[in-house]
């Protein structure tokens, strides 16, 4: 296992390359190529205030830079996983004609979805200042890189995880693509867990969306001024044995997945 | 040099390949009880490649040709024996097949020479070079999608010769581009088999005659024969019910 992220850092020059030029790819053919970075959270924020706060009047002044943030950090975490089911398969050509640590694949789609996070996160900034969303600033704010290391991890996990088995299964992108919308709703974005969860059930209901307690820190330290959510600890937990797991069934499939494709 | 002993590869059948855990965890009890079937697609094959030497490799479609450059480059681990290597190893395979549509082919020699292990230094160093053996012009800035086939595979054959190392795998690569750019190319291949370890799997016997020193037949996966280019071609034309077709062909 440790052989693998050695594997993986002595290509990372490879790394790097492959997703810039995916980037740029997929940016390409489009009018306003990077500009859709930053369209695509907007607009996307933009669906869910007009359907929250006016249509069904919900949700508080802070109501959207909550859902921002929140929406941001889900939205890496699912690109990345859909990305990952079919990581391997859609390189065959490459796969099979040069011998290179495949956990790049994956990887790469992680980094890319992270750079969306980051554009988000150059427009929600300016947004932090606006009195209207009365964020309260504090320095809980520097609890972010870890809230990001731990989501990362995590998610390394679950993608190499996805990488194997997508590769064996194909229907698991139906699948893959059902949970996440699914666990969209079961996760504290379009609401928070106080608001909404009935508090005899909070213990369980965290419990059972280990994203859950990191969805509410982002939350927290960012907008509310407050601590992370005592949950986030065991996001943690979750996320580092995702990651054992994950880089151990992959780095035991890595050969075989070669010879399915 | 190039070594394999006894080697074994093994491939399940219908299917594809899957791990003990995803079997136990969604296939049906009854497929769990007959093994899939597998086939070899080499099995007991031992050959040695000495320093300088180039060898080429015939056999029918499906006689495992491919496979044994990709085991010997890394790609696929052997089942049984073993192929090593000393040195480092590139690989002419499908000219073009792993390039990025989207990206002008400018782009796609710096993803392909990284892939292969180049850095950007040494890709800068080389890149006109390659442009210019490509004959691309000012299609080099163009995406990919928008070249023709021999463009792609003059591109492909370009970055390959340019970033050749001292083991060289070789799989059915001449027929890139039009008289002119093969004649060209002819003298690269020339040259890097005089002066590289090559391994060659070509369907053209001209080629094969020209460049090897020795002609290993693999048949199903197993070696039918090996030895002296003339003679091994004599066999497989003879069991392949083939006549050799006369030279002006060519």
């Amino acid at each position: 296992m440790i052989e693998q992220l050695k594997k993986v850092w002595q290509k990372r020059e490879l790394l790097w390359y492959m997703v810039r030029f995916q980037m740029k790819a997929e940016n390409k053919n489009k009018v306003l190529g990077f500009v859709w970075s930053f369209l695509d959270p907007l607009l996307l924020l933009l669906v869910y205030i007009v359907l929250i706060n006016i249509i069904f009047g919900r949700g508080g002044p802070d109501f959207p830079v909550l859902l921002f943030i929140a929406l941001l950090s889900w939205r890496w975490f699912t690109s990345s996983l859909s990305r990952s089911v079919t990581s391997v398969t859609s390189k065959v050509g490459l796969v099979k004609s040069v011998r290179f640590p495949l956990a790049i694949l994956p990887l790469s789609g992680i980094i890319i979805g992270f750079f969306d996070w980051l554009f988000g996160f150059a427009i929600l900034v300016p947004m932090l200042f606006v009195p209207q969303f009365e964020v309260s600033f504090t320095v809980n704010i520097l609890w972010l890189p870890l809230l990001l290391l731990v989501q990362f991890i995590g998610t390394v996990g679950a993608c190499l995880l996805m990488a194997v088995l997508g590769t064996y299964l194909s229907d698991l992108s139906n699948i893959i693509t059902f949970l996440i919308r699914l666990g969209f709703y079961l996760s504290p974005i379009l609401y928070s867990v106080a608001d909404t969860v009935p508090e005899r059930l909070t213990t369980l209901y965290m419990i059972l969306n280990p994203f859950a307690g990191l969805l509410e820190s982002y939350k927290n330290v960012l907008i509310l001024g407050a601590p992370p959510n005592e949950y986030a600890l065991w996001g943690a937990a979750v996320a580092v044995m995702a990651f054992l797991v994950g880089l151990w069934y992959f780095s035991r499939n890595e050969y075989k997945l070669v010879k399915a494709i | 040099m190039i070594e394999v002993s006894d080697l074994g590869i093994k491939f399940k059948m219908g299917k594809r390949q899957r791990s003990k855990m995803f079997t136990l965890l969604f296939e049906r009890s009854p497929n769990r009880q007959q093994p899939a079937g597998e086939f070899w697609a080499l099995r007991h094959v031992s050959f040695t490649v000495k320093r300088g030497e180039t060898v080429g490799i015939i056999g029918r479609n499906g006689s495992g040709k491919s496979t044994l450059l990709r085991v010997i480059a890394g790609i696929y681990p052997p089942d049984e024996g073993k192929a090593s290597v000393d040195g480092e190893v590139s690989t002419l395979f499908g000219l073009g097949t792993g390039f990025n549509l989207e990206l002008s082919g400018r782009d796609n020699v710096y993803l392909d020479g990284i892939m292969i292990g180049l850095t950007k230094n040494q890709i800068d160093g080389i890149i006109d070079a390659i442009i210019n053996f490509a004959e691309l012009g000012d299609f080099i800035d163009m995406p990919v999608r928008t070249y023709s086939s021999g463009m792609r595979s003059r591109l492909g054959f370009a970055i390959a010769i340019h970033t050749d190392s001292d083991i060289v795998l070789i799989d059915e690569i001449m027929g890139a581009g039009d008289a002119a750019f093969r004649q060209k190319a002819e003298v690269e291949m020339s040259r890097i088999m005089g002066e590289k370890t090559v391994l060659l799997v070509s369907h053209a016997i001209p080629t094969i005659e020209k460049f090897a020193s020795r002609v290993i037949w693999l048949d199903r996966g197993i070696v039918a024969a090996m030895g002296e280019p003339k003679e091994v071609m004599e066999q497989y034309l003879a069991a392949s019910k083939v006549k050799r077709p006369p030279p002006d062909e060519y």
